[in-house]
């Protein structure tokens, strides 16, 4: 029994191995997708923390020397370019009798117009806006002084803000899409295999010499999903050791995010991929199996790929927030590897029972494959 | 010995097989003769356990493929209608990947398997990838394929389409060579020349009955021709899909 698995296994392992196509595909996916994820990430860092100069017109700033300076050195400038087509200006328009009011202690208006709904500019503004408080109350606590009063009268509270939000938990956001990428390498690696063994094997017609063969159906599947199933998982590895690696070289710490998976997790969450492998696999036979050749095959197949990306991406968006996502397939997985990344309490039996449940619903979807391959319906496409 | 008794097929309103009965004794070579369509391939695949026959048995040492698909299987080797190689593996690989689905161990797979490419002479393209095979060489990998596991029983669907001259002529002492061993052989053809030349016993096919049984002489007794090609004609009643 064992040994007719086997035979099938090694045959079809040699022979994806050969296939350039299935290894380029497996390892394609885990290698770029990750270097892709890290170009985005590298941009998004270095706009989320460069502190390029607000350029905005400034409108009388000759009458307060000193107030346009202090702009200046918040980055605070005027702007020399017409503004891009679409957007408002943002102007910033000082009194005239700016000396004269200050010199008599009267307040002095300076009218900032902008569009405050603009989404683009709102940080350019709430800069604008925090160097004229600023200023006001340098200013304000300075004629305190000079009348002998604690500028401090002026603050009767205090507010001390205290972020609780550890660099792990900030990550989850960051980590949550990177989450979905380990989770879909396994179904993406092993596909191009999986069609070439079942669809592949009908199209260039070794069926039918394959099925009259002294071997069970059943095992047939069996040998052909593990197959398969060790291409997905290479590609699941690949992308679990390379991820954390790329990440390394991004600088995440500039916008206080901190991954570091210990090496301990690392083997857990190959762990945790290895049953989703299988059934990745499972799922991708039940399918092409059923296609006549290998170009039906991948049509279906890009639909199946839809079912994992809509399970986590659906759990993630919808909010869905019950316990019975962490003994399902694919969703029970994908707990488990937030609650990693978090750095949360993990659930060990939770983690069991998922996937047990994964390899069971694999076993069974290879059992049909197997009912299906003694049909001569399906077969011969009767 | 491979006996079928009775078969009955449809699919759909077809019907294939029509109380197909007839025996290949060890030892002999039987010759399943037909027009296009009269259920050759139907009645192999039925053998090997392919197809579920609606009534009927086939019968391989009294084995019957519908109720013990594995054990029959053990006993046949398959040269079937369509056979595709792994592109990606060599001659010797495909081969042995057979003998040892047949339940060899890797060393006796091995041995059998270059024992089988010596004899179909094969050994110069035993080590190539089948990418580049041209038809004769294919044939023969799937011949080599059949008869790795020496099995009692042969059964080929056609087996000489696209050989040449050289590997026809193979082909006729192989399964000249495995009827002396005791080997029962079944092979489907409407290739009439062949079937003169090697069948100890035609069994003439037409719409899954069978039309007519005997030896080539006898066939030709029996309709009072001198050539089987002229026998099979006034057996079947027409001369649609018959190839000289």
């Amino acid at each position: 029994m064992m040994q007719q698995i086997k035979i099938v296994w090694l045959k079809e392992l040699k022979d994806a191995v050969r296939d350039k196509r299935s290894v380029m595909a497996a390892m394609s996916y885990a290698f770029f997708g990750p270097l892709l994820m890290a170009a985005a990430f590298y941009m998004l860092i270095s706009q989320l923390t460069s502190e390029s100069d607000v350029e905005i017109d400034l409108k009388g700033t000759e009458a307060a020397p000193a107030f346009t300076q202090f702009l200046a050195e918040r980055g605070i400038v005027q702007r020399d370019k017409p503004w891009p087509a679409g957007r408002e200006p943002i102007v910033l328009e000082i009194d005239p009798e700016w000396a004269d009011k200050i010199a008599r202690a009267e307040p002095v208006a300076v009218t900032l117009t902008a569009d405050f709904s603009a989404q683009k500019q709102r940080a350019d503004i709430r800069r604008v806006e925090a160097a004229v408080n600023a200023y006001s109350s340098q200013l304000g606590s300075m004629r305190l002084l000079m009348r002998g009063l604690d500028p401090r009268l002026m603050q009767p509270l205090d507010l001390v803000k205290q972020d609780t939000a550890t660099k792990g938990s900030r990550a989850v956001l960051l980590m949550g899409s990177v989450l979905v990428f380990m989770l879909l390498s396994v179904f993406f690696s092993g596909m191009n295999v999986a069609i070439d063994i079942s669809a592949g094997e009908r199209e260039r017609n070794s069926l039918e010499l394959l099925l009259s063969q002294p071997l069970t159906a059943q095992q047939l599947v069996w040998g052909k999903a593990l197959a398969a199933s060790c291409f997905a998982m290479f590609g699941g590895v690949l992308s679990v050791i390379l991820i954390p690696l790329i990440f390394k070289f991004l600088p995440l710490q500039n916008i206080g995010i901190s991954v570091d998976i210990a090496t301990a997790h690392v083997f857990l969450i190959m762990l945790l991929l290895l049953p989703l492998a299988l059934l990745a696999t499972a799922l991708q036979l039940f399918v092409s199996f059923r296609a006549k050749s290998f170009k039906e095959a991948q049509t279906y197949i890009s639909f199946l790929l839809m079912v994992p990306m809509l399970a986590v991406f659906g759990v993630e968006f919808a909010r869905i927030k019950t316990p019975i996502l962490y003994y399902l397939p694919l969703t029970g997985q994908h707990q488990a590897l937030l609650d990693i990344i978090k750095g949360e309490n993990l659930q060990y039996a939770a983690m069991g029972i998922s996937a047990v449940a994964t390899l069971a619903l694999s076993g069974l979807l290879l059992a049909l494959i197997g009912r299906m391959l003694r049909s001569e319906k399906v077969v011969f496409g009767l | 010995m491979i006996e079928v008794k009775e078969l009955r097929k449809s699919f759909g309103d077809v019907h294939a097989l029509d109380g197909l009965t007839f025996s290949c004794p060890a030892g002999q070579i039987t010759g399943l003769l037909g027009p296009n369509g009269a259920g050759k391939t139907t009645c192999l695949r039925t053998i090997y356990g392919l197809l579920q026959a609606d009534t009927g048995a086939a019968l391989i040492d009294g084995i019957d493929a519908q109720q013990d698909p594995l054990a029959a299987r053990k006993k046949i080797g398959i040269f079937p209608d369509k056979f595709g190689l792994y592109e990606r593996l060599t001659a010797r690989e495909q081969v042995m990947y057979f003998a040892r689905l047949h339940g060899m161990d890797s060393t006796r797979a091995a041995a059998a398997t270059q024992q089988v490419l010596e004899r179909l002479d094969m050994v110069a393209i035993a080590d190539r990838r089948a990418t580049g095979f041209s038809q004769g060489q294919r044939m023969k990998v799937a011949l080599a394929q059949a008869i790795v596991h020496q099995p009692k029983h042969l059964i080929l669907d056609e087996p000489s389409r696209g050989l040449d001259v050289m590997s026809t002529r193979i082909l006729r002492d192989l399964l000249r060579e495995l009827r002396s061993q005791g080997t029962s052989i079944l092979f489907s053809s409407h290739v009439m020349q062949e079937v003169a030349a090697l069948c100890d016993q035609v069994v003439v096919i037409a719409k899954g009955k069978v039309a007519a049984q005997g030896t080539p002489q006898e066939l030709c007794e029996l309709t009072g021709e001198s050539a089987l090609e002229e026998a099979f004609v006034k057996i079947i009643g027409t001369d649609e899909g018959i190839a000289a």
